[in-house]
């Protein structure tokens, strides 16, 4: 048996660690060691060590971008005085262990790595606190510090419900084309501005006898799967969820965005796909068989991974295409923390004062382009960090366009109510997650399958 | 002498067939383990490659180690066998060897409590942990565990106490000898194999479990079943990662059913002639 | 199961012995409550509590989305149940699957058995192989299988599959595929079982049988019809009813396989409740649908257990 001794990497998650040392060594130099000065979190007008000695429990995923958090947590401890534990809970997992820890009102965690679509459920159930107070509060919030409005808006409203905040975007993601530029000029295609082009490219580019296949978008089951992908083709053929107020999913528009999407899986992506969530499609990708693909920015990492992949240098980036209602809409996604309402009014603060670290500018930007280890998070949570030259440097390296695409779809394609934003989303979002996979696997047809759903459905939104 | 010659090929041919198909897959996993997650993700497959223990070093030393959900797999398999043996020995040497009246019933409902769907009664489960502050506690997953190890070994135990030749027990009691004393010195070492049967089982089954633990474990106690999700990340699955923590936790359990094959295979026969058994 | 021995001391023979005989009886009573008392406690508060429990939430409507909705509910749940599209698919896609594996398992385990028999060499090594299956975690097993089996292209039964001519195939992907796939997996790690079980009830047969069968010049077929099954008989039924039940309330394998996709095409009854209840937090109905599962595999189980009986 041979050993093998490279260079290790011991963070998890090692997404583009080479490609980043490639394509900013000087910059890494300057960052080789982790800045651990404690004077730009003095300078907020606030006593940080109010809840000193109180013990909180974060639950967060495994994910490069909370490691990050987690090892330079204890400049947090320092700060503060507050114990942070942290537990990590595969994705999967995250959201039932919360509900019922939330719904057991056990305070378990103080906080956690929020789908931003269960803030309706936890404001119907009272399970998380209204944060606008906590803000408001001179004596917690220094607002000129915090600098709550340079937080990315769109996320903002994804973790608000009626006007009310109740959960503080710490992490995100938005969802681009992203495209093989090498593929793409051999057939002097242009990345699509339509949804049209995007399946006459793939078309053009699709030749599955030479392991080529034309794009691909997740297709496996999950509210958080093809029901992120799918609402945005939804809206882009002018789909609205509630029409006249009631929730319908099985309109002419949603009939012709299915067979829009089971159309371009069915004819140009690997057969897998419909089966495929977000790592596979990057990993498939990144071995070179897709042409291209839509999903979320962050996955830009694990097509950049040297360690597997082959197309590094060959990527390229763009907004999502046009639906035939002219609009874009791309889907967005972040992890926020709330505060479990069933917790003491002390550690209310600690967790608050825990949330307003971690969203911090300079706790994004530590644990982001200042970090010290090789996991660089392109998911911050900042418009002043999306400017900052060293962080759109580091980014570049994806491959072009990667920033300006990820920047303007943050800006200008999204709108928080892509989705059903209501509390029986976890129940909706199961049930079309189940629709739209037997449309794709052919078990249904597409309009018998949104049939069923708005059946389903149907009941779900009745008192 | 052709004809003779075939059936032996052909045998072998089977034979082969069946091996393969039942060790593949865990060789698989092995070979996978050892190969970088381009050559994972090579097609064809890669068969020929260099070894490379680097995934065994990120998943054993690395920052998301396994081992203490390794220690957890074990702290909860050996609790859960311990004190599942400690209850049911004695309840099975009754139901077997005892009179008294209601015994049809306590019998059959050892063998009711075997039917319950575990899914059911999750939520039940966690109110009452949260209720003793027993959440995320070895107490608290072993405590659960015996719901479905405890009919299980009594089950189990019970068929071997019951072929005990009763007359060794008369013999000591024209002795004198109390029952507690009979049953420990006379009758125990008498099922000393039904009882390392049973102990491989429950082991085995406590190990592999995974829906409750998926639910009720937490950062304390997690076992390596349920761990092992933390490979396949948000951001992308960690194959060769995947691989090792796989192996990692089969190997305990193969090593013991290697081990324990005289014991496995009787437990499998005893449960499967008297009746009774879950898994 | 049966009462166990010692009633043919009940003769109440001898008279004289009858007081010493009643106080025996007690403190055997006595003794017996005390060994069984410890397991049976916990058994009572692991078991047979939560039951109670699960049947009384099961009565209510407890939609976590809807909280201000819930309330006691009688039978409701119940009603909604026999009129639910997708409780009768469950229901249906784990009978299928139940049975399938069930009789896979045990055609093939016997005739796995019945052919390493016949080996002169070998068997030990068949025996150890045949552990390993059995032995491992269905949540690792799936795991596996999922990821470095069937993965399309660098999958290896996709690549036997290409190479055999049959081309890349959607196997968790597509409808029928993603069932055959996941019994394949189930009869895959559980065959081993019946086989051993098999194995072992034969080589405990006795020979002389057969020499007399063959000194009659029966076939071998006829060996197997008339004399090797009807031994067998009493071995097949309880491996029937053992894998069974485990088959009626498999999880793990299916979950992290499939998780019931797509659509609905693997979603087994007991996948049923667990997504009504910790996926669209609808914990009353979900209730409801386990205490359907457990119903179901009462009257299953003593349906199989009335052939065991019936000789």
């Amino acid at each position: 048996m041979v050993f093998r001794s490279t260079r290790r990497t011991f963070l998890k998650g090692s997404v583009g660690a080479s490609a980043m040392l490639l394509g900013a060594p000087a910059f890494l130099r300057g960052a080789a060691a982790q800045d651990n000065d404690l004077a730009p979190y003095t300078s907020a007008k606030i006593d940080w060590k109010q809840a000193s000695g109180e013990s909180i429990t974060v639950a967060v995923i495994p994910a490069s971008y909370f490691d990050n958090l987690i090892s330079i947590a204890p400049q947090f401890q320092e700060l503060t005085g507050i114990n942070v534990r942290f537990e990590k809970i595969p994705p999967a997992q995250i959201r039932q262990k919360c509900v019922i820890d939330l719904t057991s009102k056990t305070g378990t965690y103080a906080t956690h790595a929020a789908d931003p679509m269960y803030y309706a459920l936890y404001a119907a159930n009272k399970w998380a606190e209204p944060l606008d107070r906590y803000l408001n509060d001179a004596s917690l919030t220094d607002k000129a510090w915090f600098n709550f409005d340079d937080i990315i808006p769109a996320w903002r409203g994804a973790d608000s419900v009626d006007g009310k905040l109740y959960g503080i975007p710490y992490d995100g993601e938005v969802t681009i084309q992203v495209y093989r530029k090498d593929l793409y000029e051999a057939k002097g295609l242009k990345p699509a501005d339509n949804l049209e082009a995007f399946v006459a490219n793939a078309a053009a580019l699709n030749d599955p006898g030479n392991r080529i296949w034309g794009a691909a978008l997740r297709g496996v089951a999950g509210a958080g799967q093809n029901m992120y992908i799918y609402p945005s083709i939804f809206r882009e053929f002018g789909g609205e969820w509630f029409k006249g107020g009631k929730l319908t999913v099985n309109g002419p528009e949603a009939e012709a965005a299915l067979t829009w999407y089971v159309d371009l899986m069915r004819k140009y992506a690997p057969a897998a796909a419909q089966n495929w969530n977000w790592p596979d499609i990057a990993d498939a990708f990144s071995q070179g068989t897709i042409g291209a693909y839509i999903d979320a920015h962050s996955s830009a990492s694990v097509v950049n991974n040297a360690d597997k992949s082959k197309v590094i240098g060959k990527v390229a980036y763009a907004r999502w295409p046009k639906g035939p209602s002219g609009k874009r809409v791309t889907s967005i996604w972040n992890w926020g923390f709330p505060i479990n309402a069933a917790l003491p009014d002390k550690r209310k603060k600690a967790t608050w004062l825990f949330i307003q670290w971690a969203a911090s500018a300079e706790t994004q930007a530590r644990t982001s382009y200042k970090f010290a280890g090789p996991a660089k998070r392109s998911g911050v949570n900042r418009t002043s960090v999306w400017k900052d030259p060293a962080y759109i440097k580091l980014m570049s390296s994806f491959g072009n366009n990667f920033v300006e695409a990820a920047m303007d779809s943050l800006q200008h394609d999204t709108d928080v109510d892509w989705r059903p934003r209501v509390p029986q989303w976890p129940a909706i979002g199961d049930t079309m997650a189940t629709a739209i996979q037997s449309a794709l696997a052919g078990q249904a047809t597409v309009k018998a399958a949104l049939d069923d759903a708005q059946k389903r459905i149907e009941p779900m939104m009745k008192g | 002498m052709t004809a003779k010659r075939l059936r032996i090929a052909a045998v072998i041919a089977i034979s082969l067939i069946f091996i393969l198909a039942w060790m593949f897959p865990i060789l698989w996993s092995f070979l996978n383990s050892l190969k970088t997650d381009k050559d994972v993700l090579a097609y064809p497959p890669k068969v020929l490659f260099t070894p490379t223990l680097e995934a065994y070093r990120d998943v054993l030393f690395g920052s998301a180690s396994i081992l203490p959900n390794l220690v957890s797999s074990f702290i909860i398999s050996i609790g859960t066998t311990v004190i599942t043996m400690l209850l049911a020995v004695p309840a099975a040497y009754a139901l077997a060897r005892l009179r008294f009246p209601g015994k049809r019933f306590a019998g059959f409902y050892v063998l009711a409590t075997q039917m319950l769907p575990p899914v059911g009664i999750i939520i039940p489960y966690f109110l009452v942990l949260r209720g003793i502050g027993w959440i995320d506690t070895y107490q608290g997953i072993i405590l659960i565990y015996l719901s479905f190890s405890l009919p299980f070994a009594i089950w189990l135990l019970v068929s071997y106490f019951e072929d005990i030749p009763f007359e060794m027990e008369e013999a000591a009691y024209l002795d004198g000898a109390s029952r507690l004393r009979t049953l420990w010195r006379i009758i125990i070492p008498q099922v000393r194999g039904g009882i390392s049967v049973t102990v491989v089982f429950v082991f085995l089954n406590a190990w592999n479990e995974f829906l409750f633990a998926v639910v009720l474990s937490g950062n304390t106690v997690r076992p390596v079943t349920v761990a092992m999700y933390n490979f396949i990340s948000v951001e992308q699955t960690l194959w060769t990662k995947l691989a090792a923590v796989s192996v990692l936790a089969m190997l305990p359990v193969i090593l013991l059913g290697i081990f324990a094959q005289k014991h496995i295979v009787k437990g499998l026969t005893v449960g499967a002639v008297k009746g009774g058994g879950r898994r | 199961m049966s009462t166990g021995s010692g009633t043919s001391m009940d003769a109440p023979a001898f008279i004289s012995s009858m007081d010493a005989g009643r106080v025996l009886a007690r403190r055997e009573r006595r003794f017996a409550s005390a060994l069984l008392a410890p397991a049976f406690a916990a058994l009572l508060a692991t078991t047979t509590f939560p039951l109670l429990y699960l049947i009384w939430t099961s009565t209510f409507r407890i939609d976590l989305a809807m909280p201000f909705t819930n309330g006691f509910i009688g039978i409701d749940n119940y009603r909604d149940l026999l009129a639910d599209s997708r409780f009768w698919s469950s229901l249906s896609v784990s009978m299928i699957y139940t049975i399938s594996t069930v009789v896979l398992q045990v055609a093939i385990g016997l005739g796995l058995a019945l052919f390493v028999m016949g080996m002169k060499k070998g068997q030990g090594l068949f025996r150890l192989i045949a552990i390993l299956p059995v032995v491992l975690s269905p949540a690792v097993v799936g795991m596996v299988w999922r990821t470095f089996m069937l993965q399309p292209e660098f999958g290896i039964v996709d690549f036997l599959s290409i190479n055999a001519g049959l081309g890349s195939q959607n196997w968790l992907g597509d409808p029928t595929l993603a069932m055959i796939s996941v019994i394949v997996i189930h009869t895959w790690q559980w065959t081993p079982f019946a086989f051993m079980v098999l194995l072992a009830s034969l080589a405990a047969l006795p020979d002389d049988i057969y020499e007399a069968a063959r000194i009659d010049r029966a076939s071998a077929w006829q060996r197997f019809r008339r004399i090797t099954l009807p031994l067998l008989r009493p071995a097949i039924v309880m491996v029937v009813i053992m894998r069974t039940m485990v088959a009626l309330t498999a999880f793990a394998a299916i979950f992290t396989v499939t998780g019931g996709g797509p659509g609905t095409a693997t979603e087994i009854l007991n996948l049923y409740a667990y997504r009504k209840s910790f996926t669209e937090l609808s914990i009353g109905y979900g209730s409801a649908l386990a205490v359907a599962l457990l119903v179901v595999t009462i009257i299953i189980s003593a349906a199989l257990f009335a052939v065991r009986r019936a000789k």
